[in-house]
């Protein structure tokens, strides 16, 4: 059984349809990315998750079960939805303090999360004294609190240093590691991309893709860049095989699409032309990602 | 209990509900000093008894928004996600809040009447003004127990609202714009609001327009309880979106 299961999910505010028919699943002991442009779905999905909104349709479970028939929701789900959930006249601990006796906890679990997240020594300054980093660190003690077999963590890299993300990227990575399931959601891949084992892409509230980083990469059609002495020769080669391609003005460039690498290079080789670079043209994963989601055109 | 003790963890770790418990302390130590202690003698004497005890409505007013804080802070600034998380069932989180909101009323009440009572008694007695001592039980008890309704109310209408600036401006309404209900739709009906029914609560002067004492305490304890009713199912069935 998925530690998560998301179950043709729908969630209808008025003529808004914020998530559409949505499915997916989490496993144990992975880092799943769920990724989508702003205003994809992808907090709402979590708030159904955790049982703070009622689906239209569909279904929501933690570990088989709708979150609110959970026995031990606290040890079992860790969740921060926002950094900025929190009052501002609280010290980091106090807040900490009213959530662990809400939740039958000892207070030295409070001071054993603010040591992980290395906020010791701020914990007795008033939390409208923190930084954005310091906020993500206390969203995350609040939900290791209960030691959780799951944590579903909205946007947590948002407002990190490159510091504060190889921190996060480092504890969500060592969390995974003894076991537990980390749902964590991003708008911006590059935040999550070496974090991440699996993914789950959505936009304009449906599912996109899910699978494995490596799967997101796989299904690249970003074109090939090619520079050549002869390039308009090999261009007219390639659009006889079907392959199209975009010339660079005068230079020696051209970007091919629909052609592979190992194609192009062996219709060079076959008519001898000189080929001086054969390459993905340069592009991140981010652009694979927006490709996928449609560049943000699908966001609401 | 471990929810009752979140809860009065959150009422007591802000700064705000020591600032307005601090505030009534205050106004009420100047009411009950300058108008005991600066009044002419002659004309104390002459006043009804009432009108030298009490102090200002203002101090319920004070407690109610400490209670509609208690409730509408976990909206304004987003704690209510954790809350209903680590609590799913939320019904017994509002409960919990409504007992803390009692336990505060009732610690402020006890902080008016021996501000309040201890001041404006000594003074009146030390410059030979005489009290009518079971009536002067009778205010303060009265008072007492319409600031310990008036934070209850504030804690079940803040979770019925849950908008903090409405329900504070809803609750000042109510509160403080007494006598308008009741001449727009006449004192026998209007009497039974939450405004007049304080003002009888608080024993002023006799009105035969209001409730009597005992009467204004149930019908406001009564309106408490229908508000606490409509908060916990409100908060049950809404969205925390």
């Amino acid at each position: 059984m998925p530690e998560i299961a998301v179950e043709r999910l729908s969630k209808r505010y008025g003529e808004t349809l914020a998530v559409d028919d949505l499915s997916f699943t989490v496993e144990a002991g992975r880092v799943t990315g769920f990724l989508g442009p702003n205003g994809s779905g992808k907090s709402t999905t979590l708030r159904a998750l955790l049982g703070l909104i009622r689906p239209t349709s569909g279904h929501a479970l933690v570990l088989g079960r709708p979150f609110h028939e959970l026995a031990n929701p606290v040890q079992t789900v860790g969740a921060s939805l926002d950094a900025s959930d929190v009052h501002p006249g609280r010290t980091g601990r106090s807040h900490l303090r009213t959530l662990s006796a809400a939740a039958g906890l000892p207070n030295s679990r409070v001071d054993e999360v603010l040591d992980m997240t290395e906020l010791t020594p701020a914990r007795d300054r008033r939390v409208k004294g923190y930084s954005m980093g310091m906020r993500q660190r206390l969203a995350l003690a609040a939900a290791l609190l209960g030691d959780p077999k799951i944590l579903m963590l909205d946007e947590p890299a948002n407002g990190l240093d490159p510091q504060g993300m190889r921190w996060l990227r480092d504890i969500l990575v060592a969390l995974a590691g003894e076991g537990r399931a980390v749902l964590i959601s991003s708008h911006v891949l590059s935040e999550v991309e070496q974090t991440v084992d699996s993914v789950v892409v959505i936009g304009a509230g449906r599912l996109v893709m899910q699978g494995s980083l490596q799967d997101l990469i796989a299904g690249d059609q970003r074109p090939a860049l090619v520079r050549s002495p002869r390039r308009d020769e090999l261009r007219e080669l390639l659009e006889q095989t079907g392959a199209s391609a975009t010339v660079d003005g005068r230079s020696d460039r051209m970007l091919v699409h629909h052609a592979s690498l190992e194609d192009i290079g062996l219709l060079a080789a076959k008519h001898g032309i000189p080929v001086f670079e054969l390459t993905r043209a340069v592009s991140t994963l981010e652009d694979r990602f927006l490709e996928l989601t449609g560049e943000g055109g699908n966001v609401r | 209990m471990r929810i009752l003790r979140s809860e009065w963890l959150k009422a007591i770790s802000v700064p705000t509900a020591w600032i307005l418990l601090g505030t009534m302390v205050l106004i009420e130590a100047l009411a009950a000093g300058l108008v005991t202690g600066l009044v002419d003698v002659k004309e104390l004497r002459g006043r009804d008894p009432a009108s030298l005890l009490i102090g200002t409505p203002l101090s319920t007013v004070l407690i109610f928004t400490l209670g509609a804080l208690l409730a509408t802070n976990e909206y304004r600034h987003g704690t209510a996600n954790q809350t209903f998380v680590i609590t799913p069932r939320r019904e017994r989180v509002i409960v919990a809040k409504l007992a803390v909101g009692l336990v505060i009323g009732v610690v402020s009440a006890l902080l008016y009447i021996t501000v309040n009572a201890g001041l404006a008694l000594s003074i009146l007695s030390n410059r030979g003004v005489p009290v009518d001592g079971d009536l002067a039980v009778n205010i303060y008890s009265g008072v007492g127990v319409g600031i310990v309704l008036g934070c209850v109310f504030g804690v079940a209408l803040g979770a019925l609202l849950r908008n903090q600036v409405l329900a504070i401006v809803v609750g000042l309404v109510l509160f403080l714009l007494r006598g308008v209900v009741a001449l727009f739709i006449g004192t026998t009906v209007g009497k039974f609001f939450p405004g007049e029914a304080l003002l009888a609560l608080q024993g002023t002067p006799t009105n035969e327009n209001l409730l009597s004492q005992t009467d204004a305490g149930l019908v406001l304890a009564a309106t408490c309880l229908a508000l606490a009713i409509a908060g916990v199912a409100a908060t049950r069935y809404r969205e925390i979106t």
